[in-house]
């Protein structure tokens, strides 16, 4: 244990810091508001494709998918330093982060080059395909079904809160293709290309604006897929579900330590007391001293669950404070813009009433605190399901 | 940096507990020549720490505590015996004044050193039976003045990791109680309200843990961080206290709110811990506004 910082992973940071001196382009001052997770503008799209050819997009990949092969400490300084300037990489985290990622790992060959690739360079955008209307956190209730066809599968059902599906090309989607096997066993994952014949995409807004469209309601109609867009082997879809969410949550916690920073950054001067900066200062701390930890080795993947809690609680907490600093200014809509710059376009479109709606994301998506709190008692420490 | 115990750390851990074992119930003299033997006292921040955090786990009688994180930091040196501090001038609540060797004095004028001879302390009841607490004339009516600044920070760091030591062991009571307790015809660590209140005092504990190491990393390195993190570590630990005491109590049902059951002891010095050198609302006050 110390605290003195890795020169190897100082000198990673540094040089990617010069990088972005050099190479940040004058659009990213735009503050283009992106039209959902998975619209990318045009010159984010250049801007993406700029970081995959410098190997600075996914550090941790090899050189053929943006990276350059870094380890998880100096992945992490890459995703702090952007975070330190608020700049996206992409405004496709999900297309960068899960899908193209899951791909790598369990894709095929043509799979990697005719998927993996282009949303990488940002040619194309993928959403993820995973919740259902009776699946959320308990993704093994998936019913959205796939029989076999002579060249691939036909496609029935149903999938909601698909963020970003009617602005992406592609969707991951997880469909069970055994009804007889038991609940984990019989689902796969396939691609679906959008403009499959019916794939129907119905946008709604979300508790920010009407007109926020992140989210999707997807109907899947006799939709027919090609038996070369399975992705894993047949029926092993909950082991390509848990390696994609894999990828994300290693370092999710940064994302809550960023908010809780922004919070407290953008909080100095409201008249917030100083109980609520003590605690916003320990939380994040505390948060990133055990995300830290978790790039250790042999570390109990449960202990993301510990990092997930106390991150989006401590958000979700520090969000209402700093509502209630604002007073009655917290509820006008939109927008207090503070001094951003960059691409941080959540940031300047938040009113701190939004902020704080914003900070259940935390609390619900990608299993709710409930489902966190049930997986520390019963795998961290040991109580009867 | 780098946040996880190396090697050597884990097995200083692992030593420390099975010599704590190996003496528990044994004459308190004794269990206090062992830790000296040991050589735990010299130990430098984040070992000591650890050791801390063993010793609040077992709600240890010895005056270890005051000896290693009060009297040695104010003068930078180990007592012949044991030792304590006294922070304010008149001397209330001093932990182990009544059997300290050595008394370390804080007054505006420095550190004096008394015999504990010479001092007329009277050892106050307190409600963790293990605990002794005094009330001293240090003739020094002076004083120090601001209590929460004067204090070391390894005093804080010492209660606060004791405070989590507790905290971790009254958590252990419990998934021990829940596991076996059957009632409605299940295991009671079964029923999800159970569940979560324990995954709270879990996240709690592990938060206050964090920021006690990072203390002890900034004391060791002697880093410009280190009064504010003291203070993190003694705020988070107060913080994780109260909560775990709650829950701990509450889990436990009837059968912890008895004498003969040994949760109470754990719930009384992480108390204690919390209530010594400013309560975790002092200590939140005392940090920076960035």
């Amino acid at each position: 244990m110390k605290l003195t910082d890795d020169p190897e992973v100082e000198e990673f940071r540094a040089e990617f810091s010069d990088f972005l001196d050099a190479h940040l382009p004058a659009e990213a001052e735009a503050r283009e508001r992106a039209g959902s997770s998975a619209h990318v503008p045009e010159w984010a799209r250049r801007w993406q494709r700029t970081l995959f050819d410098a190997g600075w997009l996914l550090p941790g990949q090899p050189p053929e998918f943006g990276g350059r092969g870094a380890t998880l400490p100096q992945q992490l300084a890459h995703l702090e330093e952007l975070a330190r300037r608020r700049i996206y990489h992409s405004f496709n985290p999900q297309g960068l982060g899960i899908i193209a990622a899951s791909l790598i790992t369990f894709g095929t060959e043509e799979q990697k080059r005719r998927w993996a690739v282009p949303i990488l360079r940002a040619e194309i955008t993928a959403a993820l395909g995973m919740s259902e209307p009776e699946a959320g956190s308990d993704l093994a209730s998936l019913r959205t079904r796939a029989v076999p066809a002579p060249d691939g599968f036909v496609v029935d059902g149903q999938k909601i809160w698909t963020s970003g599906a009617h602005d992406a090309d592609v969707l991951l989607t997880f469909v069970r293709t055994d009804p007889d096997a038991p609940r984990h066993r019989g689902i796969s994952a396939l691609l679906i290309p959008t403009d499959t014949e019916g794939v129907e995409r119905r946008p709604f807004g979300s508790i920010a604006a009407e007109d926020d469209l992140d989210f999707n309601e997807v109907f899947l109609t006799g939709v027919r897929v090609p038996r070369e867009n399975l992705v894993g082997p047949l029926n092993e879809g909950w082991r390509v579900a848990n390696g994609s969410l894999g990828h994300e949550r290693t370092l999710l916690w940064l994302s809550y330590a960023e908010r809780l920073e922004d919070l407290l950054r953008d909080s100095r001067d409201t008249g917030a007391d100083q109980d609520w900066y003590a605690t916003l200062r320990m939380d994040l701390t505390a948060l990133r001293l055990l995300g830290y930890r978790q790039l250790g080795e042999d570390r109990d993947p449960a202990e993301i669950s510990v990092l997930k809690l106390l991150g989006s609680e401590a958000v979700q907490s520090a969000s209402l404070h700093a509502l209630e600093a604002h007073g009655a200014e917290g509820l006008s809509h939109p927008v207090r813009t503070g001094p951003y710059r960059h691409m941080h376009h959540e940031h300047f479109i938040s009113s701190w009433f939004e902020r704080y709606a914003r900070s259940f994301a935390g609390t619900i998506a990608g299993g709710t605190s409930e489902i966190q709190r049930n997986i520390i008692a019963e795998r961290i420490l040991g109580l009867p399901r | 940096m780098e946040f996880e115990l190396d090697e050597e750390q884990r097995l200083l851990r692992r030593t420390v507990r099975e010599a704590i074992a190996k003496v528990r119930g044994r004459p308190e003299a004794q269990q206090w020549d062992t830790y000296l033997r040991l050589g735990w006292l010299e130990a430098p921040p984040l070992e000591l720490a650890l050791i801390l955090e063993e010793l609040g786990y077992a709600a240890d009688p010895t005056p270890f505590l005051a000896t290693a994180t009060w009297f040695a930091p104010l003068t930078g040196r180990l007592p012949t015996g044991s030792g304590t501090a006294v922070f304010d001038g008149a001397g209330r609540y001093v932990l182990d004044a009544d059997r300290a060797d050595e008394v370390a004095v804080l007054t505006t004028g420095g550190v004096v050193v008394v015999p504990g001879a010479r001092l007329a302390a009277e050892r106050v009841p307190a409600l963790d039976p293990h605990l002794h607490l005094a009330h001293v004339d240090a003739g020094h009516a002076d004083g120090a003045g601001d209590l929460v600044a004067e204090v070391p920070d390894l005093a804080l760091l010492g209660l606060a990791a004791t405070c989590v030591g507790a905290c971790r062991r009254i958590l252990d009571l419990v998934l021990d109680h829940v596991k076996q307790r059957e009632q409605f015809g299940r295991p009671l660590g079964s029923f999800q309200a159970v569940k979560h209140k324990a995954a709270d005092m879990h996240v709690a504990i592990e938060r206050a843990r964090a920021l006690t190491h990072f203390c002890a990393l900034t004391i060791a390195e002697d880093d410009p961080r280190r009064a504010d993190a003291a203070h993190m570590a003694k705020a988070a630990a107060g913080e994780c206290q109260r909560l775990v005491f709650r829950h701990g109590l509450q889990l436990f049902g009837a059968m912890g709110f008895t004498w003969e059951n040994e949760l109470q002891y754990y719930l009384k010095r992480a108390q204690a811990c919390d209530l010594l050198l400013g309560s975790a609302a002092v200590h939140r006050k005392a940090l920076l506004v960035p």
